[in-house]
């Protein structure tokens, strides 16, 4: 497999999680929706991690969302995890439909995006050197374990289109090399929902959610000048302004 | 007819709905080497999905896919593809490109909600309402 991936042989380890049926299914076992619904926002909150297998059709979306069913049954938590699985489908279903428009604008974007956009994030980006503690730790999560929570995704997403200005196709092209659970719509169609390609408004974020769903940690030991502490009024302006 | 089943990465274990309907085919699965110089994945999303593959497969092949299939046909004087079906445009010009060589036979996968093949999904609300009943939507 020498040539097909980029990486120092140093750097070339495996991740923490194992691919496989087996390992699929012991995490399915594990997974408790318990609580599913009120913390899957947190970072640390109660997510399945399944992902990886679910994409990978090693598990079957109808096989895990009966399995939570048969052990759990009818509850609020069950409920918003098989929309979560909904999802899933929605983007395939896009994806039959849109096949490799997924890549392109699917509507005109609701904001300015600016112009100027690189076929590669900048590197202090990727390595995670911004100097922003929120952003490079979750891309150090990223390449170093193949995983990010889908809150940290979004708010990567939505410093790389909104707060750089650098367009969602390089950011798309860096999830889809790191993410064990790479899928081109999902990843694709979420960039273009971030940016307003692919749904009503840009989604922005500010501190407050950042500490509000990922704690104060990260903030207490960032010595940037913050750009996302100001109210969304504020930001919209910042960012939108023509 | 001896059935070779194509395991891809989109449907990778020994529970693949090909596999099932043909459980005695051996089950291939090919490492695309075009689309991997491309797409310059993460060794560890590689190695993912060599995990999932070495524990799904009797065989893992690097090449290109369609050549790589046909090959494993020929070595196992086998007269039919059998595979799952994907929505991606890769899989799809890899089927279109192999139908006129070999013959194919593809089967369904098992949706989490059923919806009629000329649905357009534009935003997941409405769709969620229409066809999500059975998991509460």
């Amino acid at each position: 497999m020498g040539g097909l991936y980029d990486e120092a042989p140093e750097k070339a380890v495996p991740s923490d999680f194992e691919g496989g049926r087996q390992a699929g299914l012991r995490a399915l076992e594990k997974f408790s929706v318990r609580g599913y619904a009120g913390t899957r926002n947190k970072l640390h909150g109660n997510v399945s991690r399944l992902s990886f297998y679910i994409r990978h059709g090693v598990l079957g979306l109808r096989e895990v969302a009966e399995s939570v069913r048969e052990r759990f049954g009818q509850s609020y938590d069950a409920l918003k995890f098989w929309q979560e699985l909904g999802w899933r489908q929605f983007w395939q279903l896009a994806h039959a439909r849109l096949g490799n428009r997924i890549y392109e604008d699917l509507e005109p974007a609701k904001v300015n995006l600016g112009g100027s956009f690189p076929e590669e994030l900048p590197e202090e980006i990727q390595q995670g050197k911004t100097g922003l503690v929120c952003m490079d730790e979750s891309v150090r999560e990223l390449v170093e374990t193949g995983y990010m929570h889908n809150h940290a995704r979004m708010w990567f997403a939505s410093f790389v289109i909104h707060f750089r200005k650098l367009g969602w196709k390089a950011g798309e092209r860096f999830f889809y090399r790191h993410l064990l659970d790479g899928d081109p719509a999902s990843n694709a169609l979420s960039w273009q929902w971030v940016a307003s390609t692919f749904s009503h408004r840009p989604y922005l974020f500010n501190r407050e959610n950042v500490q509000e769903n990922g704690g104060k940690k990260w903030c207490e030991r960032c010595e940037a000048n913050c750009p996302f502490a100001a109210t969304y009024p504020e930001l919209e302006r910042r960012l939108f302004a023509s | 007819m001896k059935t070779v089943v194509w395991l891809h990465g989109d449907s990778l274990s020994a529970m693949d709905p090909a596999a099932q309907k043909y459980p005695d085919a051996e089950r291939v699965f090919v490492f695309d080497r075009p689309f991997l110089e491309k797409a310059k994945l993460s060794f560890k999303r590689i190695f993912f999905l060599y995990e999932c593959a070495a524990e799904a497969a009797g065989e893992i092949r690097v090449g290109d896919t369609a050549e790589e299939l046909q090959e494993a046909m020929r070595q196992r004087a086998a007269g039919r593809l059998a595979v799952t079906e994907s929505v991606s445009p890769r899989w799809r010009e890899l089927v279109a490109e192999l139908q006129g060589k070999v013959e194919v036979e593809v089967v369904p996968v098992a949706d989490l909600v059923a919806v009629p093949a000329d649905f357009e999904a534009k935003r997941f609300t409405p769709f969620w309402k229409k066809f999500g009943k059975e998991w509460g939507g």
